[in-house]
């Protein structure tokens, strides 16, 4: 692995007494998959939530690209290219899936009053530009889900918001997507089209990196390239799939031996 | 189809502004209260709304021919006209409140205080200035003033927020009332509008003066709805709904919720305090009075009545929520109560309001 | 200042505090449960004295005078009415809002404060002019050097203390107020553990009702003057004791309404020393802009509400 895109060393969060990240070490190099698991409560999610901003570090460092994103506000970090989807979907309900997409697009939208309020023409330009970028995005998941597109999200079922969901997280090109458990609250059959549909999107996109949390091992074995267990907030074992599955110390986790 | 609906609205108007027995009032408002349930069942008030979006041009030439009706039948009536000029600046004031609140989900319990910082300035300035530029003034002193509750309003949410626009809005109307150098419990006199010397006091022929006012009113709310609009149908909209919706995923998808917030407060106090200058040069005066707690909820019950968001809806609120009591007199006494009961039920019914807002179409 | 005119303004700052406070429990108590801020809060504290009102003037249309035991029934059927009209307010409409945003219930609870106002004015005889309301305690006082104490202020002061620890008392000790607690702590987990979770919202909330319906008749005998009005004010300042102490802990709102009662008093004594052309009815101003100005400093109050949206 060159130079990898994430760097995290030593990452630390504490809330009140409990240690929820201890000291993690954790790389991730551009156009990697990487699989994140552990028990409930292990830190997978207060992992995303640390690098996206959303809580602070008590210790430790995370580089991407160049920057340092432990010190940046969560806005800065998404226009520094890391996105994300959420464990209990976060969709705008209300809104249209198109408006869906472009809260995730944001980044590359105009906003100054003037643009908007008295340049028309331009805007309708810019609008009608990303409706067609939003059009085809969704095309790649589900034909009929871009037809749908002036929906209420809140319509749509659950695997439509979960496409959504991550087409949110893509519409920005990002180079770092961090999925946090898209097989939540979804049928086998339905989690199996999802990934093929992020395998065939991944494809066309071989420089961005995903890193995602997961409890079904089979959809952690297939797509991912390497994983890193954690438990109580460490790091516990690190691998292809077949050598954490041997790890006597990741199974004692899961079965609660200790 | 639209142009039918605006006729119909003009003629149920006109019946109710004409009426002049309670019980033909009363007759009028149980076929609009047991109707309107009706139409919004069938979906016909969606489509209708959804008519209006489509063919704008009409709608606003149907708008005018309908204001021009009203105004032709009734342009001797101080009462009526009078009446008109009001819905029409409260729509002003309310589509402030509807950015600040339908949009951006900043609630604002303060809004009669901003409405009264308007008229306060108009009674102050209008002596001296030209009034055009007393309008601007007082919209920029409302926003100016509403500032100081902005960090505040950005460090907290919803609960919190709120009582702090309550606390400003007691706040507001205590200092008024104290403050001898703005006429204290009695308030103040204020001038008539007079825009490039053309005295709007002053009724053409038999024409009722208020009938000038529902002129300017009407200029204010086109201008108002113009932008508010235009607003709603672009980016900016779409990040003011967001940070409604959800400032955690605001926040990971780089959206400025503090700056949109702070834009959509003070976009809105502008138009409460431009709509309170008006006003007050209407009325003739101001006092402590007309801007308590309770006149602050009425403009909260207008913006919600209508539909959270709907731009139409406002209209339709404003006219209900002010010339309903005024026409039943027995109601007069109750209208307070009479708004809260009313708010109360489409809170349990209809929480969308009369006109539910549809997703957004940004050409259409 | 002498001794006296100042141990008149603790004495009386002390008064406020105490009725500040026990608003500001049922507004604590209510978001516990809830998650809900009642908004209408402050106007069944209105309704409440004016049951008391109505209460005395019945027993004294009777031919029932004696004043303990007319002060016995008009606590207990303003208590008890208004226990019972927090319960159906919390049955039919905070309940049913449950699922919808939160601002919601706000707008529903105002606009029903609203309307418990106007059905005060409206509705009670002459309900728009101020009421005198009947000295039911002993008017005795008690001179100590050139302060002299109210006996029934020291009465009427020592009866809110009880409340408020009553009420502690049942939150902390009883099964009721284990059951209170754990629908605070966590609602799903504690209908799962077979805690009624409906029952356990309606009792605290005819709790906290009750609490305020004393809370009004006790402002009604400190003042021997009640009018339609009263709880907005009441209630406003009640909410921002509950929020400066912080919301949905007890302490917390024992502590801002004595806090906030200490800023009003402080804003009566202080602000004419300082600025003697400043009319005293600034004092609200001043208290007001303190809450605001509080709120920009510290969001979430003194001691900080419970946990961090979970994302």
């Amino acid at each position: 692995m060159s130079e990898a895109l994430l760097s995290c060393s030593g990452l630390t969060v504490r809330f009140g007494g409990l240690v929820a990240l201890d000291r993690l070490d954790l790389q991730v190099g551009a156009g990697e998959i990487v699989g994140l698991i552990g028990p409930n409560g292990s830190g997978k999610t207060t992992f995303f939530n640390t690098i996206t901003g959303l809580y602070r570090a008590a210790a430790g460092t995370a580089r991407f690209g160049g920057a340092e994103l432990i010190a940046m506000k969560p806005q800065a970090i998404y226009g520094a290219g890391v996105t994300r989807t959420f464990q209990r979907s976060r969709l705008a309900l209300p809104l249209s899936v198109f408006d869906n997409l472009m809260v995730g697009n944001h980044r590359r939208l105009q906003h100054g009053l003037g643009f908007n309020l008295f340049r028309r023409a331009a805007l309708r330009r810019e609008i009608e530009h990303n409706v067609e970028k939003a059009r085809l995005l969704l095309a790649a998941f589900s034909a009929r889900l871009a037809g749908r597109l002036f929906d209420a999200a809140g319509a749509l079922g659950m695997i439509d918001r979960r496409r959504v969901e991550i087409c949110r997280a893509l519409v920005s090109e990002p180079r770092l997507l961090l999925l946090d458990e898209p097989s939540a609250g979804m049928t086998h059959e339905e989690t199996r089209e999802l990934m093929d549909d992020l395998l065939a999107v991944r494809a066309r996109l071989p420089a961005l990196a995903v890193v995602i949390i997961e409890h079904e091992m089979n959809v952690i074995e297939r797509v991912s390239q390497r994983c890193a267990v954690l438990n109580y907030g460490s790091k516990i074992a690190e691998g292809s799939y077949a050598e954490i599955a041997a790890d006597p110390q990741v199974q004692a986790a899961y079965l609660g031996t200790e | 189809m639209n142009l039918v609906a605006i006729a119909a609205i003009t003629a149920y108007a006109v019946f109710l502004l004409r009426a002049e027995s309670q019980a033909a009032v009363l007759g009028l408002i149980v076929l609009a209260v047991a109707g309107v349930p009706v139409l919004g069942k069938t979906g016909f008030l969606h489509k209708l709304n959804e008519s209006f979006e489509k063919h704008k041009k009409t709608t606003l030439i149907g708008v005018l021919v309908a204001l021009s009706v009203l105004v032709a039948l009734f342009y001797d009536q101080h009462f009526v006209m009078l009446m008109l000029a009001s819905v029409l600046l409260y729509t002003v004031a309310c589509l402030g409140l509807t950015v600040q609140f339908g949009y951006a989900g900043v609630v604002n319990f303060a809004g009669a205080a901003f409405l009264g910082v308007g008229g306060y300035a108009s009674a102050v300035l209008g002596p001296h200035l030209p009034h055009l530029l007393v309008l601007a003034i007082g919209g920029l002193l409302a926003a100016l003033v509403g500032s100081v509750l902005i960090l505040p309003i950005l460090r907290t949410r919803g609960h919190y927020a709120a009582l702090i626009t309550v606390a400003f809005g007691l706040l507001f109307r205590t200092f008024v009332e104290v403050n001898d150098a703005l006429g204290g419990p009695q308030g103040m006199q204020v001038k008539g509008m007079n825009l490039f010397g053309w005295d709007l006091n002053t009724g053409l022929g038999e024409a009722s003066f208020y009938a000038n006012y529902v002129a300017v009113g009407f200029a204010l709310a086109a201008a108002a709805f113009w932008l508010v609009r235009r607003l709603e149908r672009s980016w900016i909209g779409l990040s003011l709904d967001a940070v409604r919706l959800d400032e955690t995923a605001c926040a990971v998808f780089g959206i400025d919720v503090a700056r949109w917030k702070i834009f959509a407060f003070t976009f809105g106090n502008f138009f409460a305090g431009v709509a309170g200058a008006a006003y007050a040069m209407m009325t003739g005066f101001v006092a402590p009075n007309s801007f308590t707690f309770g006149d602050s909820l009425i403009l909260v019950s207008i913006v919600l009545l209508g539909g959270l968001g709907n731009l139409w809806g406002v209209a339709l609120g404003a006219a209900i929520v002010l010339v309903l009591p005024e026409k039943l007199q027995a109601l007069q006494e109750y209208r307070f109560l009479l708004y809260a009961v009313l708010v109360i039920a489409i809170l349990l019914v209809r929480p969308a309001g009369l006109i539910p807002r549809r997703a957004r179409r940004y050409f259409a | 200042m002498n001794i006296g005119l100042f141990g008149q303004y603790v004495a009386n700052g002390l008064m406020l505090g105490v009725i500040y406070a026990m608003v500001a429990v049922g507004f604590t108590l209510f978001f516990g449960v809830l998650d809900v801020i009642k908004f209408s809060h402050g106007d069944v504290l209105t309704v409440g004295a004016f049951a008391g009102l109505a209460t005395y003037i019945g027993l004294t249309a009777l031919g029932f005078t004696s004043p303990w035991a007319q002060l016995f029934v008009v606590i207990l059927v303003a208590t008890a009415a208004m226990a019972v009209l927090g319960a159906l307010i919390a049955r039919y409409l905070v309940l049913p809002l449950r699922t919808s945003p939160p601002l919601n219930t706000l707008l529903l609870t105002l606009m029903l404060g609203s309307a418990l106002r106007e059905c005060v004015r409206l509705f009670y005889p002459q309900g728009a002019n101020p009421k005198p309301f009947p000295r039911l305690l002993p008017q005795d006082s008690l001179a100590l050097g050139s302060f002299s104490l109210r006996l029934d202020n020291a009465l009427l002061l020592l009866g809110g203390l009880a409340a408020i620890a009553g009420v502690h008392l049942l939150i902390s000790r009883t099964r009721l107020g284990l059951a209170i607690r754990a629908v605070a702590q966590d609602g799903e987990t504690a209908r799962i553990m077979g805690i009624d979770f409906e029952r356990v919202v309606l009792l605290t909330f005819a709790l906290g009702s009750a609490l305020a319906a004393l809370a009004g008749v006790m402002n009604g005998l400190y003042y021997n003057e009640i009018n339609f009005s009263i709880g907005l004010l009441l209630g406003v300042i009640g909410f921002s004791a509950a929020v400066v102490g912080g919301l949905g802990n007890i302490y917390g709102a024992i502590l801002g309404g004595f806090l906030f009662a200490a800023l009003q008093t402080i804003g009566a004594v202080a602000l004419p020393a300082a600025f003697p052309q400043l009319p005293s009815a600034y004092k609200d101003v001043f208290a007001f802009a303190a809450v605001i100005a509080f709120m920009a400093w510290r969001p979430t109050g003194l001691i900080a509400e419970r946990s961090a949206e979970r994302v």
